[in-house]
């Protein structure tokens, strides 16, 4: 009994003095590790980095979207409520004069969740656009199991049939022809023509370039107005069309509105 | 000079880093992955391009994938697993069962496939709707005729078992457990499931020659099956419409997947290999004998559906004779060292004789 213990007490001294040269170790060569990086950073100040922060605010009427909660009426009339709300934003572009950083990344905006904003480290200066994709690019569509925002944990994957949703909204309407009045709106496809990852592109150039300042954060309000979503390039109507949720012609027919659906509503520094 | 002091540094830095780690203990084991490779048969062709692109191939993930696949806990009431479906001694479909069953006394829709050489397939599901062999499994464990199960539970299951941990530590470096770990575990295992060891591949490898009658028989199927089921995978993965009658499910195929009713009706045309031992046949596995189904293409073909493979438009003329070769030559197509081989078999357990299925 004695010596099993004395042995877990060496077992422990064993362990302490490993993990303490350790940290030693580590911090001293953490250290030299700074220095050195610092040496770089004297030869070319760029790689100071700042942060862009994108926050999608979710509107419908004017109003936030506020989930079993709020009643909204769409361009036609139709009064209808959201009892979910989530999108997938990737594939971010930041231009700066002709040139564009490709920041990749992949999003999931959720109501529920309060997943509303991302952000990416940035070299600072002027950039003149800002790019991103609604939805997941076809690549990301067909290679593997994913983790992180792709998880399909996150229910945006299609089980029998690969791909992800790429905007889901679901909610109630008197309009709809559905069981339970049920608005289901699962739009996706990656496939050829039935792609509805949509680009959306906003340009800064004649306006105020987009600065991003080292060690700040430059803030970006998008506001997602879905009173676009049923109108704009075509129209949807919940009476026609309360369910869809395969790709193919009606969620190309909806993705068809995507791109009216972002507008920047304002851009702050905060330092 | 000022990059080398940086990458000496660095180098400094991840050695350290190393040494730490080796010394830490997070009480989930050792982490040392042995590479495994995938064995490709002289004469096939290359498997799909990105199966294991990002998927690095080790014993240990292998054999994580295996207990996950013989684990009954990823199924709703602890009963299904992967393997009540897919049968080892039946080539991994399910033994002498049209369709197959899930959790709570429920019945598939569509007849299990043979699981075996499916890093030759880009396509998965009698409908091709799985477009990666890893996300293939999303579907059977959240099918609420299937496994019932939700995903979310899968995980929370397996992470509450030790023995997990450590698998997955050893595997993956640490004891992380998430879907995406689990799904390419189960890939390592179903995808790495080769069969070609049958007669008719040792008679291709100059080790037994057929018999007179399987060698007629071979020459029937050359001359009357093989552009649909191409050597040496027999299959070409495609998509056909066969003749069959829609069934009581409405199951119009391919269509589903695509949206186009010139796929309407359409199959992926299934492997002949271990044919012998996947029966009942077709996708929801309505005819029961390899003669029965020749008898379908011979005489059953309905031919007046728009769809219908412009191959079989006069049906498939064939005496009795060349019928009885042809049943004979598939026969040779049989791998037994296949099904018994005891790598693919549950680490704990053995091969169920198919006399002693539960089922």
């Amino acid at each position: 009994m004695e010596e099993k213990r004395s042995g877990i007490m060496n077992k422990n001294i064993f362990y302490k003095r490993t993990f303490v040269t350790g940290c030693i170790l580590l911090a001293g060569i953490t250290s030299l590790f700074i220095t050195a990086s610092f040496s770089v950073i004297d030869k070319n100040s760029s790689a100071k980095t700042g942060t862009l922060k994108i926050i999608f605010r979710n509107t419908a009427n004017g109003k936030p979207v506020i989930l079993r909660d709020s009643l909204y009426n769409n361009y036609f009339g139709e009064q209808y409520s959201i009892s979910k709300l989530k999108y997938y934003i990737s594939n971010i572009t930041m231009g700066n004069n002709g040139s564009s950083n490709d920041m990749g990344g992949y999003y999931l905006m959720n109501v529920a969740t309060g997943d509303s904003s991302l952000e990416l480290t940035l070299e600072p200066g002027n950039y003149n656009s800002l790019g991103f994709l609604l939805g997941v690019d076809s690549l990301r569509n067909c290679n593997g199991a994913q983790t992180g925002a792709l998880d399909p944990m996150n229910d945006m994957f299609w089980t029998w049939n690969s791909g992800y949703v790429m905007f889901k909204m679901e909610g109630n309407s008197p309009a709809s022809t559905s069981d339970l009045q049920r608005i289901e709106h699962h739009v996706g496809g990656y496939k050829g023509s039935n792609n509805v990852a949509t680009k959306i592109h906003f340009n800064f150039t004649g306006t105020v370039p987009l600065e991003i300042i080292a060690n700040s954060t430059t803030e970006i309000l998008v506001e997602t107005n879905l009173d676009n979503y049923w109108h704009g390039s075509t129209d949807i109507k919940i009476s026609e069309l309360p369910v869809c949720t395969i790709a193919g012609e009606l969620a190309k027919k909806i993705a068809l509105n995507f791109k009216n659906l972002f507008s920047i509503k304002n851009i702050r520094i905060i330092p | 000079m000022k990059i080398k002091i940086i990458i000496s540094v660095m180098l400094f830095f991840i050695t350290s880093l190393f040494i730490i780690g080796a010394t830490t203990d997070d009480g989930y084991g050792p982490y040392d992955p042995q590479p495994i490779t995938l064995e490709i048969p002289s004469g096939w062709p290359k498997p799909s391009t990105n199966i294991f692109a990002n998927n690095k191939l080790t014993e240990q993930g292998f054999q994580l994938g295996k207990k996950l696949f013989y684990d009954g806990r990823l199924s709703k009431d602890g009963e299904v697993s992967c393997a009540s479906c897919h049968q080892q001694f039946a080539a991994f479909a399910t033994f002498d069962h049209d369709l197959s069953h899930g959790v709570h006394n429920t019945f598939s829709t569509r007849n299990a496939p043979g699981l075996f050489n499916l890093a030759w397939m880009t396509e998965l599901h009698w409908d091709g709707g799985i477009n990666h062999i890893e996300v293939q499994p999303l579907f059977p464990l959240t099918a609420l005729n299937e496994m019932g199960e939700t995903l979310d539970s899968v995980i929370f299951k397996i992470k509450k078992d030790t023995t997990y941990k450590r698998m997955f530590k050893a595997a993956f470096g640490d004891a992380t457990i998430n879907s995406q770990r689990m799904l390419k575990a189960i890939a390592q295992f179903t995808g790495t499931l080769v069969s070609a060891n049958s007669k008719y591949d040792k008679v291709k490898r100059g080790e037994a020659a057929f018999t007179p009658f399987e060698e007629k028989g071979y020459e029937v199927f050359k001359a009357k099956c093989a552009s649909c089921h191409k050597e040496p995978l027999f299959t070409d993965n495609s998509y056909r419409n066969n003749g069959l009658a829609l069934n009581r499910f409405f199951d119009i195929g391919r269509q589903r997947i695509t949206q186009l009713s010139s796929d309407s009706l359409k199959f992926k045309v299934p492997s002949l290999r271990n044919a012998q031992l996947t029966f009942p046949y077709m996708h929801d596995g309505r005819i029961y004998s390899i003669p029965q189904v020749i008898d379908h293409y011979r005489t059953g073909i309905i031919t007046d559906q728009p769809t219908l493979d412009p191959l079989l438009q006069n049906r498939i003329p064939m005496t009795n004779l060349e019928k009885n070769q042809l049943v004979y030559f598939i026969y040779t197509l049989t791998d037994s060292s296949f099904t018994k081989n005891t790598r693919y078999a549950p680490s704990n357990g053995s091969i169920t004789d198919p006399g002693f299925d539960k089922h």
